[in-house]
């Protein structure tokens, strides 16, 4: 493998990316010099035709048809590289995704994952040079746009498994009580093997010793005081209120 | 595939687990030290591995991808901040990939200098014509060839 790099090396100056790769060797060297003056051949990203930003604020007027390959997807175009700002649009609101269909969501979704890793490889290029990177603002329009995703597939996934068998949670679970006299959601886990063979999971206690139930029924008292005086402090405060403007007042 | 995520178990027999919208985030990274030309660096996450690497490369990106090695970067837990309390910084894992077919990579200037051009009567333009004029003012007289005034005459 070595061997092989070392021999191509003194043809290949800069090339670059996959486009030149399966030509012979006699064309290599005037790829190499093409590739040298131009980063890109292709002009156009394909994530800018409408599919990035909602309201896409690109100032492209053409697109080719090329589709990026290679590495350059980890860098942004190169018109842009040494700008102060660039412009992009806002980000996917739910109620915009929600109308996409499902192939739609599955392409904008690699979509956004290229663009954060664009946005990523910038931002640390940029601590390295101790540059500060233009329209920093990017990297958190796209981790609102996919977490909005990942929400809407969610909840489509919900409403097809409530459908289809009745299920209100993806993963099995149950309301159990635990060594400090708490009930909490437990969510079970897949084990290979009968719980009563598995020796880490009876060592985790799921029922409160007899010395802890008094202190379970303080800590509701408590709950249910606090409770109380909240909902109290609240009518006091309303009646003193409505004491100090009474209705008539407001009418006269 | 998927960082925080619950796998389901796999025994013999299971169909090959899929995922669909992988939550992993790639950070290409200029070398530190000097690496072969079909070299490129990534920082990814600690729960890739160098299948996940593999895959990723070729599927999303089409790169051609001959191997790949990871090693996990351990960042310090020393540096204290005002409180006295020790400051974790987050490890990271960095994976080597060697790019197939004889491809080579060459990490890119992201931030070169470019010529700014101030829009006319904005202050930035008011104020680079004042210091040029400044400037200009405290440059010795041309006639005297480069001679100090120090020296008479």
């Amino acid at each position: 493998m070595a061997a092989a790099i070392t021999s191509r090396l003194t043809t290949a100056i800069c090339r670059q990316f996959q486009r030149f790769v399966t030509v012979s060797s006699h064309t290599q060297p005037q790829y190499a010099t093409q590739a040298l003056y131009k980063f890109h051949s292709c002009q156009q990203r394909q994530m800018y035709d409408s599919w990035w930003f909602r309201g896409a604020m690109n100032n492209r007027a053409i697109h080719t048809s090329c589709v990026r390959k290679g590495l350059e997807d980890f860098f942004d175009l190169p018109e842009n590289w040494g700008e102060l700002t660039v412009k992009s649009g806002a980000p996917w609101t739910a109620k915009q995704l929600r109308v996409k269909s499902n192939e739609d969501l599955h392409k904008l979704w690699y979509v956004l994952l290229k663009e954060k890793n664009m946005l990523l490889t910038l931002e640390q290029e940029g601590k390295r040079q101790c540059v500060q990177i233009p329209s920093p603002e990017r990297l958190k329009k796209v981790e609102k746009s996919m977490t909005r995703l990942d929400t809407i597939v969610k909840e489509r996934e919900d409403a097809l498994r409530l459908l289809q068998t009745g299920q209100e949670k993806a993963r099995p679970g149950a309301w159990r009580r635990n060594v400090f006299g708490k009930t909490f959601w437990y969510r079970f886990m897949e084990h290979p093997i009968p719980w009563h063979l598995n020796s880490r999971y009876k060592r985790r206690r799921f029922f409160e010793p007899s010395h802890v139930a008094p202190y379970t029924r303080l800590s509701l008292e408590k709950y249910l005081k606090n409770k109380m005086r909240k909902e109290k402090k609240e009518k006091r405060n309303q009646k003193k209120i409505s004491a100090m403007f009474p209705k008539k007042t407001a009418h006269a | 595939m998927s960082k925080r995520i619950l796998y389901p178990l796999f025994q013999l027999g299971n169909p090959q687990l899929r995922i669909f919208r992988p939550t992993f985030n790639l950070t290409l990274v200029r070398p530190g030290r000097e690496q072969p030309p079909d070299t490129v660096q990534f920082r990814i996450p600690m729960e890739m591995t160098k299948f996940d690497v593999r895959n990723y490369l070729e599927k999303i990106y089409s790169v051609p991808v001959a191997a790949v090695r990871t090693r996990i970067q351990y960042c310090s837990n020393k540096k204290r901040n005002h409180l006295n309390q020790r400051v974790k910084r987050p490890d990271y894992k960095v994976a080597y990939v060697q790019l197939a077919q004889q491809q080579t990579f060459q990490f890119p200037d992201i931030f070169p200098e470019k010529d700014k051009k101030n829009e006319e009567g904005s202050v930035e333009e008011m104020q680079e014509k004042f210091m040029e004029d400044e400037r200009q003012r405290q440059k010795p007289d041309p006639r005297r060839g480069g001679v100090t005034e120090w020296f008479g005459l």
